[in-house]
Formats: structure tokens, C-alpha cells, sequence
């Protein structure tokens, strides 16, 4: 009976997605499965050639370079932080970090867009790149902090004994430790930039990344281009998410 | 602080709380203070003011008027309407000269003012986001649990891939594969002309009713209470699960007094994530209903700031909502008693 529940379930996930990935092989115009006319790889030439994605592509590597060495850091000195403070002062800190999570992600564009209107710098690349990183560093603190409660003290108080200069201790202690947490803080921070939508609409002003420019061609009609994009994203995430499983598992 | 210091001396301490201060300041408090203070002023014209703007208007009327007679009338009676004309235009220099520099002025209008349908939209959204919530809750439990309590370690390892998949996809795209399901040419459509439900001149147009929003809204949002119900499942040892049913608990009773406490956290952070992402959602409604719709607060929102300009009933309406979701996660917190440490793990 579960089973079935399960199965149910994921038909419904799944079934819109494979039908929009299908619909980008019709050689039909209007991206649908019927009328079918036949397999074409037609619509990945063109989208090659959409200068307006393009260079919503290259705006989206932009942004995402940028929030990911932003976010790492600040995630990582806060979550140092927050280790070792303990009380209603580190209670109160922890909570106003993570409370980006928890705003509405317009809200995030809005206020960014509000405070730098301040300084005369309008909506754009810049302001979309400080909005999303006021949300990703919170992720990037969770993952780095959840490794840190694991860590083994005692070892950066052998090598202090030992003379290491904290610079050093840092370098070659505390950081090949948080290895694997920085390299997952840095991935969900790049893929959270490229994907976001809601924060970044708002913050975007007269530019536009991927993914808005994705948003704003869907209200004018359907092209099967972003068909095109679709099966690009489901790949890359089906590539992706098999990894992430595979390592998990291996892990356990 | 102090055991900071002791680690890793004072020079990187300063930069590891420089780091976290621009960012709590400069990206968060500080913006959000912002956007607050510019909800509780406008920029207003003195009453006295008010007045002037009405008397340059009026007063251009009058010499347009004035004007019209002049170019037909001859001697005395022009002679008379050139004084009159230039004794107007006198006035009208000077009360232009002190014209008016709208002065700022702190007052809750910007809330109080909101139109009896933006207060609709605004419960409605809500409303529904409330829903979803709901919704997602009923259908994702059995899934999480059928997920953390698999048969195989094999087995569980497929069922998450299948559900990290669509959860990791762009949202626009979930969204877009509704849109094509939907649409006035869309799948449902053509699927109900073969049937002969529908004429085939005349297809029913689903993007135009509110309800498209909420299917759309759904598929989504639900997978964000997928996987805070199976992370804190995962914690849950089977063998208590086991020791329940031999004691002769019924499947229903294990649910009720094993899992579903267990699960609160869970739970809690799903009802969040769920609620706050589909009340602060701009690209549902914006896609499904092709931008002409009004249905979604958020849609206000954003056509205060984009179209009528005015960010101050703007950022008015968004610290609205924002008050809304903070209401929704202490509502939450409480009634599930659950704390923030646990919220965000």
C-alpha cells in the first residue's frame, strides 16, 4: 500500500518534467508533445545563439563566482564564532544569522535594493550579488557548523602547545579539518545563486541573469528553447543529485 | 570569545568578527532597518502648498481663457485684457518662485492606506500559502517516512535520489512544466479535446482561474517538507518503531505516539520553509498567470516598486508580509514547541 502511495507520488513529481523535457525533441514550434512532428535537435541550435540568454549565462557565473568567495568566508568566521559562544549572546546572534533563511526572498531584494538606493547604486548584478549572500551565508554557516560540532579540540590545543603560530594552526589545523564542509558550503552557494529567482527579481533592476531572463521570456508565450534549458538543468541535476547519493552512502 | 583569542590569536579574531558584522550589518540589519524606516514616511506637500499648486492651476486657466478673449477683442477692451493678462502672469511668477519642495513625512499611511482588495489579495495569499502548507504536510509524511524507513539501505538511496531530483531542479522550471500542462494549448487541454470533454475551438482556459496558481504552488513548494521530515526520521531508531509493535501498539498508535513526535522538528522547519516560500513566491503566480493576474501579494509588491514607483507603500507592503511570516514562525515554534536551534538544523 506505501509502495503504491510512493509510486503515485513520484508519477506526479516526475511526469511534468519528463513531459517538458520531451516536448524540447518536437520539431512542432509551440513546445507540446502533440501534435508530434517528428525528433529534431533543431532548438538546441537555437538557443545556442540566444545572445540574451547568453549573456544572462555569463551574468548568472558572475554573480555565483562572486556571492560563493563572499558567502564561504562569512559563513565560516561566523560559524567560529558561534561555536564558541555560548549563552543568550551567541542564542541572539544565531538567530538574527539564520533569520535570512527564514525571510521571504523578495523581502531580501526589496531591503537591498532600499539600503543602496542610499548610495545611489540602482538595482543590478551588484545589488542581486549582496541580496542572495545575505541569505546563502546562513546556509554556508549551518553546513560549516554542523562539521565544527564535531571537531576534535584537543587538536588545535596540541598544536598551539606545540608552538604553532595561530596563522599557521588555522592554515593547517582548522582548515583541512573543515575541508569537506567548505567545498559543500561553496557548492550549495553557487548553486543557490544560479537558481534563485525571487530575491533576485528584485534586486536585478534593469539587467537580468539566467534565470530571470527565463522568467521574463515565459510571460510572453512558449518557445521550446527553454524546453532546451530544461533538459540541460534536469541532466546536470540528475548527474548531480546520483553523486550526492552515491558519496553519502559510501560515507556511511 | 576569550577561547577565540586563545586559538587563533587576536589578528585573525578581528577578521573572523569583521566578516560576520558586515555581513549581520551591512546585509541584514541594516537593509532591513532601512527598508522599514522607508515604510513609515512619504513624501507629502504642505496643506499650504497644496493650496499654491491649486492656484497656478486655476490661474492658467484663467489667462488661457484671458488669452482667448485678447485675440478678439479691439481697443479699450484689449487694453484692458493685456493688464489683466499681465497681472496674472505676475502671480503666477511668484507663486511658481515658491514652489513647492514636498517635505517628508513620517506616518503609517502607507499601511493604513493599503485598498480594501489589496487587504483581499493579502489574506487570500495567506490563505492559500496556509494551505500548501497543510497539504504538503499530509502528503509528505507517509513519503518521509517510506524514505527513512526503506527496505534497503539500496532501496532508501534510490527513493532520495528520485525525490532530490525535482527538488533540486530550478523552480522556474517545475513551474514551467506546469504552465505546459495548463496552457490554452497546453497538455490537459488537448488531452480533454481527444476525449471530446472540450470543443477544439473552444479550450478551457485554465491559466485564467485562481486555482492554477495553487496546483503550481504545490508542486513547488512540497519537497521542501520532504526533506526536513526525513532528516529528522533518519534520527529515529527503528528498533523503537519495533519495540512499539510488539507491545501491540496498532500501526495508527505507532504514528501517532512514536513517529509523529519524533517528527515535530521536522515538521516544524517544513512548515516554515513551505509557508514562507509559497507566501513570498513571486515566480508562481508571475509565470502561471502570465503577469495579468493580481492574485499574489507578492505581485503587489512588486508593482509598487516597478510600475507605480512608489517604494514607500512598496517596502510598506513588504514589511506586511514580513511581519505575517514572522507571526506564522512563532505560531510554529509554539505550537509545535520546538526552539530556533532546532529550526535550523
Amino acid at each position: 500500500m506505501l509502495g503504491v502511495y510512493l509510486v503515485c507520488f513520484l508519477v506526479y513529481l516526475f511526469l511534468p518534467l519528463a513531459l517538458m523535457a520531451a516536448a524540447a525533441f518536437n520539431s512542432f514550434p509551440q513546445p507540446a508533445l502533440v501534435p508530434w512532428q517528428g525528433f529534431t535537435w533543431h532548438w538546441f541550435g537555437v538557443l545556442a545563439h540566444d545572445e540574451r540568454l547568453i549573456s544572462g549565462l555569463w551574468h548568472t557565473l558572475i554573480v555565483g563566482v562572486g556571492v560563493t568567495v563572499v558567502a564561504v568566508p562569512m559563513g565560516l568566521a561566523a560559524a567560529l564564532i558561534l561555536t564558541r559562544l555560548q549563552g543568550r549572546a551567541g542564542g541572539l546572534l544565531y538567530g538574527l544569522l539564520v533569520s535570512p533563511i527564514l525571510t521571504p526572498g523578495v523581502i531580501l531584494g526589496i531591503s537591498t535594493l532600499v539600503f543602496w538606493r542610499q548610495f545611489d547604486v540602482s538595482g543590478g548584478l551588484f545589488v542581486a550579488g549582496a541580496a542572495q549572500t545575505s541569505f546563502i551565508a546562513s546556509y554556508c554557516m549551518l553546513i560549516i557548523m554542523a562539521r565544527l560540532q564535531r571537531q576534535d579540540r584537543s587538536l588545535e590545543e596540541a598544536a598551539l602547545d606545540l608552538g604553532a603560530t595561530p596563522w599557521l594552526l588555522f592554515r593547517r589545523v582548522t582548515l583541512p579539518f573543515l575541508a569537506p564542509a567548505l567545498l559543500s558550503a561553496g557548492f550549495v552557494a553557487f548553486l543557490q545563486s544560479i537558481e534563485n529567482y525571487n530575491t533576485t527579481v528584485f534586486a536585478i533592476g534593469g539587467e537580468s541573469t539566467l534565470v530571470t531572463e527565463i522568467g521574463s521570456r515565459l510571460r510572453f508565450g512558449l518557445s521550446p528553447a527553454v524546453n532546451v534549458i530544461g533538459v540541460i538543468f534536469l541532466t546536470v541535476t540528475v548527474l548531480a543529485a546520483s553523486l550526492f547519493v552515491l558519496l553519502r552512502s559510501q560515507r556511511r | 570569545m576569550n577561547r577565540l583569542v586563545a586559538t587563533y590569536g587576536r589578528t585573525l579574531t578581528a577578521l573572523f568578527w569583521a566578516l560576520l558584522l558586515v555581513w549581520l550589518i551591512a546585509l541584514v540589519l541594516v537593509p532591513t532597518g532601512m527598508m522599514v524606516e522607508s515604510s513609515l514616511w512619504r513624501m507629502e506637500q504642505t496643506t499650504a502648498e497644496a493650496q499654491d499648486s491649486l492656484d497656478i492651476d486655476r490661474l492658467y486657466n484663467d489667462i488661457s481663457v484671458a488669452e482667448l478673449d485678447r485675440s478678439s477683442a479691439i481697443g479699450a477692451k484689449a487694453a484692458q485684457l493685456d493688464a489683466k493678462l499681465a497681472a496674472m502672469k505676475r502671480q503666477v511668477a511668484t507663486l511658481e518662485g515658491r514652489e513647492i519642495v514636498p517635505v517628508k513625512v513620517y506616518t503609517l499611511r502607507n499601511y493604513l492606506s493599503m485598498s480594501g482588495l489589496h487587504v483581499r489579495v493579502f489574506v487570500r495569499t495567506l490563505f492559500y500559502s496556509a494551505l500548501v502548507t497543510l497539504l504538503a504536510a499530509v502528503v509528505c509524511y507517509p513519503v518521509a517516512y517510506i524514505a527513512a524507513f526503506a527496505r534497503s539501505a539500496r532501496h532508501g538511496a534510490l527513493i532520495l535520489l528520485a525525490l532530490l531530483v525535482p527538488y533540486s531542479i530550478n523552480e522556474l522550471l517545475r513551474i514551467y512544466a506546469w504552465l505546459m500542462v495548463l496552457d490554452y494549448h497546453g497538455l490537459l487541454n488537448t488531452l480533454l479535446i481527444r476525449a471530446g470533454i472540450v470543443p477544439a475551438d473552444d479550450p478551457i482556459r485554465f491559466l485564467e482561474y485562481p486555482g492554477s496558481v495553487f496546483l503550481a504552488m504545490v508542486y513547488a513548494y512540497i519537497l521542501f517538507m520532504v526533506f526536513p521530515l526525513y532528516n529528522t526520521l533518519t534520527t529515529l531508531e527503528r528498533s523503537q518503531i519495533e519495540a512499539a509493535r510488539d507491545l501491540g501498539a496498532s500501526a495508527w498508535l505507532i504514528h501517532r505516539r512514536v513517529v509523529i513526535p519524533h517528527a515535530k522538528p521536522g515538521f516544524a522547519v517544513g512548515c516554515v520553509m513551505t509557508f514562507m516560500l509559497s507566501a513570498g513566491s513571486y515566480s508562481v503566480p508571475r509565470i502561471i498567470s502570465r503577469g495579468t493576474g493580481g492574485d499574489w501579494f507578492t505581485q503587489l509588491i512588486y508593482r509598487q516598486f516597478y510600475e507605480a514607483h512608489n517604494w514607500n507603500i512598496g517596502a510598506a507592503y513588504a514589511v506586511t508580509l514580513l511581519l505575517a511570516c514572522l507571526l506564522f514562525i512563532a505560531l510554529v515554534m509554539a505550537s509545535f514547541r520546538v526552539s530556533l536551534r532546532d529550526i535550523a538544523r
